[in-house]
């Protein structure tokens, strides 16, 4: 068969294919699916609720309000939320890996990438926690003060998107050692699930080296917290430097390209070696 | 030029060398020690279009590493592929739409859903018109029977139904080159005679070049004209499967029923009693210096004679008997003589 190269079009029916098989396996199991949702929506829930009891007691923290928090805190759940349903392959690459699967698509005549991010989706991930991100957006975005001009609609989904990027980038991270054979499942969850805990909060609460460290090296401070700033102006974000309140987006970009530079070059180390050393 | 060439193949894998205990762990992770392995050692070979060959070897013999550079997976260390003019690894994707793939232990299709519903992604990955995935799926239909479980979910498939599954999915697009892994592992006899006979009358229908590695000598005789025989990286035998038993499968058993048990019987020189069983001797000679008849007349002139067999050794016999170390291949036999293989090297990288 004569091969030419897939239009954007083709790629995108094909994808589309994916997500309706995708749907189909988790509609397969309604009643097990249904609960692993609700266990995830229920989990990030409690968190909320902790910090809603907390909240009524202190009142305020740093001139944060509760309702401010919580449009902060949305900003994670969305932005994870549209992660997870993109990018779950991202997510699972190193299981991708060791069963053997990577090497099915390496004889597909498809971008390897595209294989991964198209072939899986997790809709209760992306059901659970993008309820709960819905449910603290819409509870909030009326009482902070926003004014939703087209300015800044375009923005709040520019700095969303940039936050997908973002997270994108830091789960690629670690797929990528699975390229060398090195599972970094956990040192993920570690670095990951953590990094994003303290950026549930606005990040001026914390002592300089967190916040150092959710800029420079997870930087998920451009997920949450200036985002949130751009619509909020604390008094807080004196100490920061204003420029980083436009930063999610091209962040974001610089990190996939940093990324994506490290994925060629952990595909060439595993076309070198394969998966035979697991 | 044929349709495969490979050309002083080889493929070195670089191993963590891992040191025992703890402080060893530690100093692995720390300092760590590499040793090169040759997988694959300076191979060559060449397959015309329309050939069925089998690829053999014991486990570890380099036989999937070859594989997996033929299909792309991985990148040769040094040394050239070249399928129908593209090399799998610089042009993946070009090439990947001419192969397909059936790998017996791991299925491609998806395991919560239809049979179906995979052949219809397949459809689009591999962009198959419409008519042409419609004349195969009928024809897939007549001779695998596919459509009697078409709409169950892979899940619940017999392991043979999945197979069949298997085999037409990875033959959908009509690949010019499909590379068999184990097809047949794990199947009942009829299953496996069932898979056997289809792949011959794809092959004779669509002149498909195909390549199997497989353990089971009768998928290799009943389908291959041609074996290349791997043993550590190298290859030991490229020539056809007829050669092989003529060359080597020089011993047969004589098996007779005697009226009655004997002790003891008088056997002429060279024939050797290698088991018995109730009235039944089995007689193992060579057939180069012994002659059949001469030996059955022997026989029927001094007992009373029931029944009598002729076997000849299965290839299976044979190759067990080459892995063993029992047969040295002269240079004769096949262009691809055995060479010594390069020690393996340690670097500390």
């Amino acid at each position: 068969m004569e091969h030419k190269k897939f239009s954007k079009l083709e790629l995108l029916k094909l994808s589309l294919k994916y997500s309706k098989l995708n749907l189909k396996c988790t509609l397969e199991y309604k009643f097990d699916r249904f609960f692993t949702t609700l266990a995830v929506f229920v989990r990030e829930m409690v968190s909320i609720a902790v910090m809603y009891l907390i909240l009524t007691r202190v009142i305020s923290i740093k001139g944060w309000q509760m309702n401010e928090m919580f449009f902060l805190y949305s900003f994670l759940f969305l932005s994870y939320c549209i992660f997870i349903f993109l990018f779950t392959g991202i997510r699972d690459f190193d299981n991708m890996v060791y069963t053997g699967e990577l090497d099915r698509y390496l004889i597909r005549p498809l971008g390897l990438l595209y294989q991964v991010i198209s072939a899986r989706v997790d809709y209760c991930a992306t059901i659970g926690h993008g309820a709960v991100g819905v449910i603290l957006f819409l509870s909030t975005y009326n009482s902070v003060g926003i004014d939703w001009n087209f300015r800044n609609i375009v923005y709040y989904i520019l700095a969303l998107l940039g936050g997908v990027i973002i997270q994108t980038s830091l789960f690629m991270v670690s797929s990528c050692f699975s390229f060398w054979a090195v599972r970094t499942t956990n040192l993920r969850n570690l670095i990951f699930f953590n990094s994003r805990r303290f950026a549930g909060y606005p990040i001026s609460f914390y002592p300089g080296i967190v916040q150092k460290m959710l800029i420079f090296a997870v930087p998920f401070a451009f997920v949450s917290y200036f985002p949130s700033e751009y619509f909020l102006h604390k008094p807080d974000l004196s100490v920061f430097w204003h420029g980083c309140l436009y930063l999610t987006p091209v962040v974001g970009i610089i990190m996939f390209t940093l990324v994506y530079i490290f994925w060629r070059l952990g595909l060439k180390s595993y076309s070198s070696s394969g998966n035979s050393m697991y | 030029m044929s349709l495969i060439e490979v050309r002083d193949l080889t493929k070195d894998y670089r191993l963590n060398v891992k040191k025992r205990g703890l402080l060893g762990a530690v100093q692995s992770l720390l300092v760590p020690e590499y040793k090169l392995k040759r997988a694959v050692d300076n191979i060559n070979f060449s397959i015309e279009k329309g050939e069925m060959v089998g690829f053999i070897g014991p486990n570890g013999a380099g036989k999937s590493t070859t594989v997996k550079m033929l299909t792309g997976i991985l990148s040769p260390t040094s040394g050239s592929i070249m399928m129908g003019g593209l090399s799998p690894h610089k042009d993946r994707k070009k090439n990947a739409s001419r192969i397909g793939a059936v790998f017996g232990q791991r299925t491609q299709l998806w395991w919560d859903l239809p049979v179906a519903d995979t052949y219809d992604l397949l459809r689009y990955i591999y962009r198959i018109p419409e008519k042409k995935f419609e004349q195969n799926m009928e024809m897939f239909n007549d001779l695998l029977g596919i459509q009697e479980f078409m709409s169950q979910p892979v899940r619940q498939l017999s392991l043979g139904q999945r197979m069949r599954a298997d085999i037409a999915a990875a033959l959908l697009h009509d690949p010019e080159i499909v590379f068999f892994d184990e097809p047949t592992i794990g199947l009942d006899v009829v299953a496996k005679e069932k898979i056997r006979e289809f792949i011959k009358k794809i092959n004779a229908e669509k002149n498909t070049t195909m390549l199997f590695t497989t353990h089971d000598m009768l998928d290799i005789e009943k389908t291959c004209k041609r074996m290349i025989i791997i043993d550590q990286g190298t290859i030991i035998y490229n020539g056809t499967v007829e050669q092989i038993k003529e060359r080597y499968g020089r011993s047969r058993t004589l098996v007779a029923e005697f009226a009655q048990k004997l002790d003891r019987i008088d056997l002429p020189a060279g024939v050797e009693l290698i088991d018995q069983k109730d009235n039944k001797k089995y007689l193992k000679f060579n057939r180069d210096e012994i002659q059949v008849s001469g030996l059955i007349a022997e026989l029927t002139s001094k007992y009373n004679i029931l029944d009598l067999t002729v076997t000849e050794p299965e290839v299976e016999a044979i190759i067990r008997e080459i892995y063993e170390g029992g047969i040295d291949f002269d240079k004769g036999i096949s262009g691809d003589s055995k060479k010594s293989l390069s020690e393996q090297y340690c670097v500390p990288c």
